[in-house]
This record gives structure tokens, C-alpha cells and sequence, in this order.
């Protein structure tokens, strides 16, 4: 029996695809990365997920999970062929307005979760600028984060339970309502693990009250180094906005010409932040944030005065990657975290770095938790520009590291930034992650060769360097 | 019998509390840990890290050889107030840890009456702050954790900085792991402001305190019910306004009850009060309204098993947190993925020396 008639028998002949069409539309997600999958299917619970992953085993090919393939770092794109599991079938919404939580099939778009709450006074508090697009199991496959997550954490804060199919195809139930399941925390495990451990089907998150008030400030800065050290100085006065973005010029100019939101693009950087709470608070709050500003030598600071203004900022917020387009057909993106009293420098130094390589870049980022977003637009069809593209961004990378950064704030590992994991861990860290995936995934079915660079499991006691043939998952 | 290697006995200490039938020793340096550590997994001898021996009820452990102290591993190696995070050793105390920050109005937001308890210690436990239903658990503070595994082995998950999600989260599965992954030596904490603002109201009933729709806490304390506020000056003032009631500024926070049992009630957060009317008569208890954790003392465990049912029939958990585990089962039905647990455990301590038998199911 061939893999897809097999996985036919089971899950009906609509739900599994296998023309070249359908394949190439599977092939990647909004990575640079293709990969070239044996089949798609479109699985309808945690009972099929599991038959899925059974004949994965058994034919001895990778599966990768999918939601609505808007990872930047190649997390789901099936670079080593298999079967792509694709979640947006599974997209039950089950509220619980007394205990504030949700079951959410793991297909459900982030931003459809908010509105489904939106009528118990509630909200699902990650909100990455893809919402609208993304699913809750990508979200939870990269522990995503968004500008809302500067005061509330990133989805790993916000999930209390999952269902989830194990290698062997075991469907398990972990945490839940009640605080504290004993125990190993399995589940937080699982969080941003990007498909590695298994395949979530469900997800139990946490509902979050949404504030009385808000106030949305934009204020703008001749300088970059203003606008990041008004950010340093908020956090340091003891102030945790709900929001704290910034964008640069260049930023504010592709999404103007596209949005006309009113930015104001002769600033060089514009902060864009959001305070939430009771109406004293954020009013007070407010006070003091323009305040700070304006000790930084702030230009104008506007308070979006209606609910329409503050939406239509948001939206230019959340359409820079979009709006990037007009600038060049690809963009390289990366996502390192820096500490947030290391903001000056280091937005110097990637600005210098993009300088030197005669590169187009704009900065569009979660200011307030020192996650950086520089984004090099570029036509990945010119090799060489290509080649310097990705050297640009190592570099940026080696520069947030020598701050005190990581890798990644909020998109993930996958393919893109895996080999970089060694400047950020040491051998036997590795190998202790690659000891955790052993132990969820023995086969090594759930998307293969991501996030852990090759040879990481290569320690054994005593730090005895094992051989590890080429190209074998140990 | 007490054992005393010769090359790890100089660091013997005393240690108030712990079992005076094993030897006592307090490393001072991370090298020393491995080397314990790496003797401990060779000898096949039981290990109990201590921090502050408030947690020390959890489980039902065997008898220790060693008892290992991380007292001397209590640094604070860098603070970073504008950045609010810390990197602290795990034998910290947190009462010294909060005296130090509150210089500066930040908190680490972890349990507020801790008793002597450290950092590490309530890191190993999983025990969170009364404030935990706004500014989040203790997983939510650990941003980077530096381990030694029982075999030794010096690892490290996470970073120092707030938003992180490069590779498997250790750090974060460290939190309530009681060692089972390895000694906790230092992590680095997300710190909270404290703003200037704060007041304890005296309210009637829940209906009166969900005026506010984000409190810092609700907590009910043998029948007296509290809301804590926090915010800038002005705020506090419009909602102690708006709340009335009787309120003082500042905050008063309960202690945990004491007794000769004690017990963690861990419930969905919306059947909070049901589990307060189930107490057997004379239980005395601080609840987390919003969240569903309970902390009760009481004389004997009459009465615990009706409990235990109940809450396990409503999707939580009766753990006993001091008491006699010959008597009573400590942790109740085993949790899910337990042979996933045990295979975990057994790449990080494969010889089972660090606090074995203080996980639910025997692990």
C-alpha cells in the first residue's frame, strides 16, 4: 500500500492531496525555505491526527504541521518531504466565560478567537501582527508574541491545557482549568517547540478581561537613539505599557503611501504605545510616558482621540510586513532580543551593519521587550545579493548576541536560524534539548532536522564526542 | 548510617531542620555541585536539595544520605533595574532579594510571606504569589535557568531577556520539576514595578469586588474577603472609591495556614467558592479567588479524601503539602504522560538521586 491510499482508507479521499499544484501551495510557508511534501492532508480531530501519525511512522516519513503557514523561520515547510499536516479543519471554539478560558481547535485563527470573546468582555492576549491570518497552534508551536504581549507575556503565558498526539499516535489530555497541574509541565514543553515534540490538536488558553479604558499615544523623534532611549527610560520609571512599538522612517513611509494613517513620515522613528486599565491610570500613565518623551526630545505626541484612530494606527502597525512589497519582491527578516538597556547600541550597530552592505532596510519592532524586527527588502533571485543578505543578517544576529540577546523573540527557530543555535548555547545545552526531543519523537517523525542544528546530541557523559554519520537525526 | 566522603565532607555544614541522619553538606561553588552530584549518581546516594525547608513536605520521599544546601550559592550576580530582570543564586532568600529591590519599587513577584523560603526553592516547588492572577505564576518569572543534571552535567535554558523562544524551554519545565531535571544553581527573574499606589479593601461579597475588573488579588482568608488594589495615587483613590468598604493603604498579605496538615487546593477558577463550602468544619484557608488555589491547614486529614474526590471529579487536584504520606497519598491520581515523565527524568538524573519520590505518581 502506498502512503496515500493508505492515509485515504482512513481519513477519505477530499482530505488528502497529492497534485503538483497543491503540493507546490504546501511546499513553504512565509519563509524563504521550499520543501517538496509526499502529500497534504487535512485531518478533522485528534482520532485522525493520530492515524496520521501512526502511517507516518510506519512508511517512515516526516510530518509537519501546518495552521496558516505564516512562520518566517521555514518551521513548516516540509524541507524534508512528508506529510503536511494542515490544522485549519480543527477549528471548534468552546468559551467558558465563568472560568475565563477557551477550548480552541488548534486551526482557529488568532484573531477569530478575540472576537468570539469579544461578547463575554473577554480576549486572547497574544496578538502577533499576522492574527488575522494565523492559527492558535502556530501560535503555540512558536510560543507567539505581538505588541500586546509587553505586559501579558507570549502564548506560552496563556495556554493551561492541550490535547495533543504523542509519537505512536497517543492522544493526550495535558493541564487544564485548575492551577498548578503536578507534575512535570509537559505542556509548556510543548509551547514553542515548533512541531518537533508532537502534534497539537486543541488548546486550552487562557481568557483575559478586556480594560475598562486605553489610551493609544504616537510620538514621534528626529533621531532613532531618542526613540529607543524614551523606551529604556519607560521601562526604567517603572512603567509597563501594554504596547511599546517602534517604527523607523523608512517603516513609516511604505505603510503611509499604501495606509494613509497619518504617520508622520518626516520623523525619523515614531513610538507608537498603549496604556490600559482603569480611566485614573491611564490617564496618569499617559501623563508620564509623554513626559519621558518629551524629555527625549520628542517632536509631537498625539493621543488617538476615538476608537477609529486607534485602530487605524494599529493596522499600520500591523501591515509593515505587507507594505514591505513596494520596496522589493522578498524580505529577510530576523527577530533576536536584545536586553532593553542595550536598545541605543544595538540600533546602531544594525543600522551601521545594513549601511555597510549598501543594503535597504527598515525597522519596524516590540521596542518595550527589546525584540528587534530589522527587515532587509531584496530580490532573492539576485544570488549574490542573496548570499549578502544572509551574511547582513548573521551579523545582526552576532551583534544582539554580544549585548546579552537571543536568537529569537517571538518566530521561532526552524530552519532559518538553527544553525546559529550554537552561538547562543554551548555543546551539552544542546544536548540537552536534543535528549528532550529523543524522548517525545524516538522515531524522529515530527518535523525533522528543525530547530536543534545536527550533531547537537553528541555528548555523552563525560563529554565524549559520539560519530554521528551524516545526515542521520540521533 | 551517615556516609562521609572524604572529598566532599569539608563542606559540611549544619543544616536547621533537615534530616539529621544524613550528612550536611553546602557547596560553594558550581563545580562543587558536579562533583556531589557526579559522586551521588556513582554511589547511587539519595540527594535532598534544600533551600529554605519550606517546601520540604511535598511527596513522599525516601530517607536522604546527603542533604545539600545551596545557602552558599545565594549571589546576586547582576541586577538590571532598567531593565528589570535579576540573575540570582538559587539560595537566595527571597525576603532578601525583595528588601534589596524595593529600594527601587520592583518585585520579583513571588510568594509574599515566603517565610525563608528561596528562590530556587519555590522555583523547585512551583509555589507562586498571592498575586499571581495579575502578574502571572512563578513559571512566568523565569526567564533563564542554570542547571547541574544528576549525572552532572552544567546546562543552561532560556536568556536574559523578557521575550525568548530559542529552542526547549527547560527553564520554564524547571519550575515544579523539584530537581527531578537538576539542581537548580541560578536564574535569571522578569521583575515588576511596584507602583506608588496600593490599598487592601474589606468587601462584602464577589459581587462588590468585580467593580474592578483587573485587581492585583481577591482573596478570602477564613471568611473575610479582600480585594488589593495597585496602581498610580489617583487610581487607588477613584477605585477604593468606587469599591467603599472599609480599606487600608498598603497591603497586609496573609500568611499561608500552619498545622499539622496542610494541603493545596487547586480547582477551575470559577468553582473557587464552591471549594471553600467543602471544607470539613475547622479547616482554616487563604483562596486565590480567580485563580482556584486554595492553601489550608488543618488538625488531621478527616475529611480529605471527600475533598480529594470532589476536586478531582472538578478537574483539579488535593495535594498535601505537610503531613504524614504513610496515611494519606500525597499527590492523588497520577497526571497524564507518565511514562513520558519518567523517560524525561531519566536522561537529566539518570541514577534517580535528586529529591526522588517528591513527584505525583512516584517519579
Amino acid at each position: 500500500m502506498t502512503l496515500v491510499t493508505d492515509l485515504r482508507a482512513v481519513l477519505g479521499d477530499d482530505d488528502v492531496m497529492e497534485e503538483p499544484v497543491e503540493l507546490h501551495l504546501y511546499s513553504k510557508d512565509a519563509s524563504l525555505m521550499r520543501g517538496r511534501p509526499a502529500c497534504v492532508v487535512f485531518p478533522r480531530d485528534a482520532a485522525e491526527v493520530a492515524e496520521v501519525v501512526k502511517l507516518g511512522e510506519a512508511h517512515g516519513v516526516p510530518i509537519v504541521a501546518r495552521g496558516a503557514g505564516t512562520g518566517l523561520a521555514a518551521g513548516a515547510s516540509p524541507t524534508e518531504g512528508g506529510i503536511v499536516v494542515v490544522t485549519t479543519a480543527m477549528n471548534a471554539i468552546d468559551i467558558d466565560p465563568e472560568n475565563r478560558t477557551a477550548w480552541v481547535g488548534a486551526g482557529v485563527i488568532n484573531l477569530d478567537l478575540s472576537k468570539a470573546a469579544l461578547p463575554y468582555g473577554l480576549h486572547f492576549a497574544p496578538d502577533p501582527s499576522s492574527q488575522s491570518a494565523c492559527t492558535i497552534g502556530g501560535n503555540v508551536a512558536n510560543n507567539s508574541g505581538g505588541p500586546h504581549c509587553l505586559a501579558e507575556g507570549s502564548t506560552t503565558s496563556h495556554v493551561l491545557g492541550m490535547e495533543v498526539v504523542l509519537a505512536g499516535g497517543e492522544i493526550a489530555i495535558l493541564g487544564g482549568q485548575a492551577p498548578d497541574p503536578p507534575g512535570l509541565d509537559l505542556k509548556g514543553l510543548i509551547v514553542g517547540s515548533e512541531g518537533t515534540l508532537g502534534v497539537v490538536t486543541r488548546v486550552l488558553v487562557r481568557l483575559l478581561p478586556i480594560e475598562p479604558d486605553v489610551r493609544t499615544l504616537l510620538m514621534s523623534f528626529d533621531t532613532v537613539e531618542d526613540a529607543a532611549q524614551t523606551v529604556s527610560d519607560v521601562i526604567a520609571a517603572g512603567l509597563v505599557p501594554a504596547a511599546l512599538e517602534m517604527m523607523d522612517k523608512r517603516m513609516c513611509e511604505v505603510v503611509e503611501n499604501w495606509l494613509e494613517a497619518g504617520l508622520p513620515i518626516e520623523s525619523e522613528a515614531i513610538l507608537l504605545t498603549e496604556v490600559v486599565g482603569e480611566t485614573d491610570g491611564v490617564i496618569s500613565q499617559a501623563g508620564v510616558i509623554s513626559k519621558i518623551a518629551a524629555r527625549n526630545h520628542a517632536t509631537d505626541i498625539e493621543i488617538a482621540g476615538t476608537a477609529k484612530d486607534r485602530a487605524l494606527l494599529w493596522k499600520a502597525r500591523k501591515s509593515a510586513f505587507g507594505a514591505i512589497a513596494q520596496l522589493a519582491p522578498d524580505y529577510y527578516l530576523h527577530d533576536a532580543v536584545v536586553p532593553r538597556t542595550r536598545l541605543v547600541e544595538t540600533m546602531k550597530a544594525v543600522y551601521a551593519i545594513a549601511d555597510r552592505y549598501g543594503l535597504v532596510m527598515a525597522n519596524v519592532f516590540h521596542a518595550g521587550d527589546g525584540n528587534l524586527h530589522p527587515l532587509i527588502a531584496f530580490d532573492a533571485s539576485d544570488e549574490k545579493i542573496n548570499a549578502m543578505v544572509h551574511q547582513a543578517g548573521e551579523e545582526i544576529v552576532a551583534a544582539c548576541l554580544r549585548v546579552g540577546g537571543a536568537l529569537s523573540g517571538e518566530h521561532g527557530i526552524g530552519i532559518e536560524k538553527r544553525d546559529l543555535m550554537r552561538s547562543n548555547f554551548s555543546d551539552l545545552d544542546l544536548d540537552a534539548q536534543a535528549r528532550l526531543k529523543e524522548v517525545f519523537d524516538p522515531g524522529g517523525v515530527f518535523n525533522p532536522r528543525k530547530v536543534l542544528p545536527m550533531g547537537s546530541r553528541c555528548f555523552d557523559f563525560g563529554g565524549v564526542r559520539r560519530e554521528v554519520p551524516e545526515g542521520v537525526w540521533v | 548510617m551517615i556516609y562521609h566522603p572524604p572529598h566532599i565532607s569539608w563542606l559540611e555544614v549544619e543544616i536547621p531542620g533537615a534530616p539529621e541522619t544524613a550528612l550536611q553538606i553546602a557547596p560553594k561553588t558550581i563545580r562543587d555541585v558536579e562533583a556531589i552530584l557526579r559522586y551521588a549518581t556513582e554511589k547511587s546516594l539519595v540527594i535532598q536539595v534544600w533551600g529554605g525547608g519550606t517546601h520540604s513536605g511535598y511527596g513522599n520521599p525516601p530517607p536522604p544520605h546527603i542533604v545539600m544546601s545551596m545557602e552558599r550559592l545565594a549571589d546576586v550576580e547582576v541586577w538590571e533595574p532598567d531593565d528589570l530582570t535579576i540573575v540570582v543564586g538559587a539560595g537566595a532568600r527571597i525576603e532578601t532579594i525583595e528588601a534589596m529591590l524595593a529600594e527601587r519599587n520592583q518585585s520579583l513577584a513571588l510568594p509574599e510571606r515566603p517565610g525563608g523560603a528561596t528562590v530556587g526553592g519555590v522555583i523547585a516547588a512551583g509555589v507562586s504569589g498571592l498575586r499571581r492572577g495579575r502578574l502571572y505564576g512563578t513559571r512566568e518569572r523565569v526567564l533563564e535557568a542554570t542547571m547541574v543534571t544528576g549525572d552532572g552535567r552544567l546546562i543552561r535554558s532560556g536568556g536574559r531577556v523578557v521575550k525568548n523562544v530559542t529552542g526547549y524551554d527547560l527553564h520554564r519545565l524547571a519550575v515544579g520539576a523539584f530537581g527531578s531535571l537538576g539542581v537548580i544553581i541560578s536564574v535569571c527573574l522578569k521583575l515588576w514595578p511596584t507602583p506608588p499606589g496600593s490599598a487592601t479593601v474589606l468587601v462584602d461579597d464577589l459581587e462588590q469586588a468585580s467593580e474592578i475588573v483587573r485587581p492585583l488579588a481577591v482573596l478570602e482568608v477564613d471568611g473575610r474577603l479582600m480585594v488589593y488594589l495597585q496602581g498610580t495615587e489617583a487610581e487607588i483613590e477613584a477605585q477604593t472609591g468606587r469599591l467603599g468598604g472599609k480599606w487600608t493603604p498598603g497591603f497586609d498579605w496573609p500568611a499561608d495556614p500552619t498545622g499539622a496538615w496542610q494541603w493545596s487546593l487547586r480547582v477551575p477558577p470559577a468553582s473557587t467558592s464552591e471549594a471553600i463550602t467543602r471544607l470539613p468544619g475547622g479547616w482554616s484557608h487563604v483562596a486565590i479567588h480567580g485563580v482556584g488555589e486554595i492553601r489550608i491547614a488543618s488538625d488531621s486529614q478527616d475529611g480529605a479524601e471527600g475533598l480529594r474526590s470532589w476536586a478531582e471529579a472538578s478537574g483539579g487536584q488535593l495535594v498535601m503539602t505537610k503531613g504524614d504520606p504513610s496515611i494519606f497519598d500525597p499527590w492523588g491520581a497520577p497526571p497524564p504522560g507518565l511514562a513520558l515523565q519518567e523517560r524525561l527524568i531519566s536522561e537529566f538524573d539518570p541514577a534517580r538521586i535528586i529529591n526522588p519520590g517528591r513527584l505525583p505518581g512516584g517519579v
